[in-house]
């Protein structure tokens, strides 16, 4: 059906973006929540059923394992307990929102997705979102976290009015070592108020450097000047690019403090 | 379109407009009992559980509940008996206008279906999701406290 009727037809998880924002053009709801698409499985890393709900996500045993239990510690505060127990994971990325909490964590985990066109295919979740209008042709069946190296860490940070309230930005620091130096690094900002994407420039600056308060100083800095950073009604630039400092310096902190928890 | 489900253990088929929300459908069946507050999920004052779990009704497309079980706060009293939460929002006073009463009984009947002993914390994060907008919430959450340890049998001075 979602084949047949183009954009007409919309697929839905919990539908609660198709109820708030309603699209003219859509005329035909699918709803994905019976397609036996939720689930939490252990499969190299992780796969995560796009019909799997938040709550779902935070109660699955096999999603706090996964790397030190960011995932449920982001993921317990999106929204609030009765949009979690109703808004799933493909409905976010599906939706895409510049706010979202999810997609800078997901990109700092390295997400990929799998997603069905009349045959299904696995994709990085940077190029979903690169290409969004032509991908959203394509129904989510899942995302795939990958197994992270033994030595790594991820922490996430988001900055709003309230707790409830959307992020005036948010971030997600993600960092391997080996022998004490930084192997690889993603940092995604999200809320500048542009669509969360990765700063590439931040992370190679950590490349082969100990994650020590110089390194951390100089990647936060760097990210500052580095998101695509615009007024908006929530903040002005100015302030997003020192919210994106302190929140890259807060992130990167934390994944020290984890990993010499881990030693 | 035509739906079944089932609403406080009653099995009905019933017709929705394609795009009705279940908060409307479950107002015009008689269930006064879900509140529209903000009809934009902020306000849990719709809070019903889809099977069985809490969700702000107005979120939901009515044609979604097909097959599912809902069940509202009139749902929750057996035999002419409230539920140990009503009783406890009574007992506390854990009740103003009473508009947001019916969703945060729901989301507490939610919680303590999984979590039979929860913390002051929990029962907080648990209820964020319904907005007050008379006085606060300090009485809800000591209401959830006293049905916790009635639920468990202690009796509601335990």
């Amino acid at each position: 059906m979602l084949a047949e009727r183009g954009s007409a037809a919309k697929p839905i998880g919990g539908g609660i973006d198709a109820m708030l924002y309603p699209a003219p053009e859509t005329t035909t709801l699918v709803d994905l929540s019976g397609a036996g698409l939720s689930y939490v499985r252990g499969e190299d890393g992780l796969a995560i059923g796009a019909a799997t709900t938040f709550t779902e996500i935070v109660e699955s045993p096999l999603a706090g394992k996964y790397l030190g239990g960011v995932l449920i510690e982001v993921l317990e505060k999106v929204a609030s307990p009765l949009q979690r127990n109703l808004g799933t994971i493909g409905g976010t990325l599906g939706s895409a929102h510049p706010w979202s909490d999810v997609i800078p964590l997901l990109l700092a985990l390295d997400a990929a997705l799998s997603v069905y066109d009349g045959r299904q295919r696995r994709l990085p979740l940077t190029e979903y979102l690169a290409d969004r209008a032509r991908e959203r042709r394509g129904l989510i069946v899942d995302v795939r976290l990958p197994t992270p190296p033994e030595t790594s860490a991820c922490a996430f940070e988001a900055f709003g009015t309230t707790g409830f309230d959307v992020a005036v930005l948010n971030c997600a620091c993600f960092v391997s070592f080996d022998a004490g130096r930084c192997a690889s690094a993603r940092i995604a900002v999200g809320g500048t108020p542009a669509l969360a994407a990765r700063l590439p420039a931040v992370e190679e600056s950590l490349i082969g450097r100990p994650l020590d308060e110089d390194a951390v100083g100089r990647a936060a800095a760097l990210a500052g000047e580095a998101i695509d950073a615009r007024d908006d009604r929530r903040a002005t630039a100015a302030y997003r690019r020192v919210l994106a400092d302190v929140g890259v310096s807060r992130c990167l902190r934390r994944v020290a403090e984890r990993l010499r928890g881990t030693k | 379109m035509t739906i079944t489900l089932t609403i406080n253990g009653r099995r009905l088929t019933l017709a929705v407009e394609p795009g009705e929300r279940l908060s409307d459908l479950l107002r015009r069946e008689g269930f006064l009992g879900v509140k529209i507050g903000c009809g934009a999920g902020d306000c849990g004052a719709c809070a019903v559980l889809l099977n069985g779990r809490a969700v702000n009704s107005c979120l939901v497309f009515a044609a979604k509940a097909d097959g599912a079980e809902v069940v509202t706060v009139e749902g929750l009293e057996r035999e002419g008996r409230l539920h140990p939460v009503q009783e406890a929002f009574l007992d506390e006073g854990g009740i103003q206008c009473g508009y947001c009463t019916p969703g945060m009984v729901i989301s507490a009947v939610d919680l303590l279906s999984r979590n039979p002993d929860p913390t002051e914390g929990e029962i907080r994060r648990a209820l964020s999701g319904n907005l007050c907008r008379c006085t606060g919430y300090v009485k809800q959450i000591r209401a959830v406290q006293r049905a916790a340890a009635a639920m468990k049998g202690g009796g509601p001075d335990a």
